[in-house]
């Protein structure tokens, strides 16, 4: 064996010892940078809001200088630095030197950080699957529509998309001089595929361009994605829709979803909330599937809610699992002063949720009639 | 962490798939491969428990679908049993029990099968 080859077995060896150490980790599971990833040190870190703070986190619930987080052996302990919001480990606030379990969730302000212990290959290998997500993630943003603030009909909506990113997406606008459509989507399973799956779908609905179908027809879009979108033929994902046309000479809306929980109309004054859902399959499940429509007619000053399960399907702090009713009584209540609809329901919604961000997309559109 | 646990028993020749705890992404994750390798290869009808499942999320729902799909290729069946309120109106909203059978008991399940 010659020199140089000596010197590559000494280089793979050593890179496969570096490959397989663990070390702490802090992970952001919510807040202003989901799925950054900082390495915890022998000599420890400061987490504050502007330097010299090792972690700086840019929310003004941080304190300039807020906690000191130091590894002792491996036990990863937080200390509060005096800050002003204080310092919470799995949501109990702390008073002195805690440790951190490995899976612990520590709140900095509206930080959520998880201590997560991986060897460096799970590092390398998960930071370039993060950048697959970013990519992902800024693909789906860019095709959603803007909100319109002004008008006969208009349109908010909050996509807090999850660490793993979801599958979630959504659309609307006008289809002709006098119709205006609606539809929400939600692929099976997580991460950029269910993503790219969703785009896929998206693209076909922004241009309109379902081949012999007519876009008005609720019943008409779905039975041709499922055509389309076979599971088979997709790497075995499936979604969920929910679809809406308005005509706004008859005020009629008609709907159909494919697997969805319904939408929900209510009238201005919020005493109730009807539910809008067909019964039909998952689109992708059964070839040759047929999906019903229905419609009703909208009352002004209306408003229609669509939703991800994600907004819903949540853990709460006393680790009870919520479902659609729970929720539901959130959408009548009033509207809150200086917040718009959608951000209303995502505090609400946050509030009663564990503190360990998101385990899916949190995707809301409300759409409101004159 | 979800954690999954999963257990399988052969009835005859019903091969019987018992599952506890929530089927959500990190709950599926852990248990996706061994679900599939416990029931395909082997090719029998299978019955599914899900009187311990608390929770089914979207990509459990994927997973019995190709499940089922996989088996029936090699001339199995498979059903889904026993599903508590909350699961089991994840599986109404969703509307794919005309793909996958989901009954209320395990003498349903057997029955639907292997008749």
């Amino acid at each position: 064996m010659d020199e140089e080859q000596t010197q590559v077995v000494t280089f793979a060896r050593n890179l496969e010892v570096a490959l397989d150490e663990r070390v702490h980790c802090l992970e952001v599971v919510d807040g202003v940078e989901p799925g950054r990833r900082y390495v915890i040190g022998a000599q420890g870190v400061t987490i504050g809001r502007a330097p010299p703070a090792d972690i700086i986190l840019a929310d003004s619930e941080v304190s300039r200088a807020h906690c000191r987080v130091s590894l002792q052996g491996e036990q990863l302990t937080v200390a509060d630095l005096n800050s002003t919001n204080g310092v919470f480990v799995d949501g109990a606030r702390i008073a002195q030197p805690t440790a951190m379990p490995v899976g612990a969730i520590l709140q900095v302000g509206r930080q959520l950080l998880k201590h997560e212990w991986r060897t460096r290959g799970e590092i390398l290998h998960a930071d370039e699957m993060d950048r697959d997500l970013d990519k992902a993630r800024s693909y789906v943003n860019a095709l959603l529509p803007p909100p319109i603030g002004d008008g006969p009909i208009r349109a908010d909506w909050l996509f807090e998309p999850c660490a793993k990113l979801g599958g979630d997406a959504f659309g609307y606008g006008a289809l002709s001089d006098h119709q205006f459509v609606a539809y929400l989507v939600d692929v099976s399973g997580h991460g950029a595929g269910a993503a790219m799956h969703s785009v896929a779908v998206m693209n076909l609905l922004r241009q309109r361009a379902l081949p012999n179908t007519d876009m008005a027809n609720p019943g008409e879009v779905l039975a041709c994605l499922n055509a389309m979108f076979q599971m088979e033929r997709h790497a075995e994902m499936y979604f969920t829709m929910w679809y809406g046309v308005f005509d706004t000479v008859t005020r009629r809306l008609d709907y159909a979803s494919a697997g969805h929980h319904p939408g929900y109309l209510t009238p201005a004054d919020r005493s109730e909330a009807t539910p809008m859902r067909t019964k039909n399959g998952i689109i992708g499940g059964r070839p040759g599937a047929a999906y019903k429509a229905d419609s009703l007619l909208v009352p002004p000053g209306a408003s229609v809610y669509l939703f991800s399960d994600g907004v819903f399907e949540i853990v709460t702090i006393d680790g009870i699992q919520w479902g659609l009713q729970d929720f539901l009584p959130l959408i009548l209540k009033p509207p809150a002063d200086g917040v718009s609809e959608c951000q209303r329901l995502y505090r609400e919604v946050r509030g009663v949720a564990r503190p360990s961000g998101l385990d899916d997309d949190f995707s809301l559109v409300v759409l409101t009639f004159d | 962490m979800s954690a999954v646990e999963m257990q399988h028993t052969d009835i005859g020749e019903v091969r019987k798939i018992i599952l506890a705890g929530r089927l959500d992404s990190a709950g599926v994750d852990g248990i996706e491969l061994r679900f599939g390798a416990v029931i395909i290869p082997v090719g029998k009808h299978t019955v599914v428990d899900l009187t311990e499942v608390s929770f089914l999320a979207s990509l459990g729902v994927r997973m019995f679908i190709s499940t089922t799909r996989a088996l029936a290729a090699k001339g199995g069946k498979l059903a889904l049993f026993g599903a508590q309120p909350a699961v089991m109106e994840i599986i109404e909203v969703m509307g794919f029990d005309d793909i996958v059978p989901v009954v209320d008991s395990e003498a349903e399940a057997v029955a639907l099968v292997t008749g």
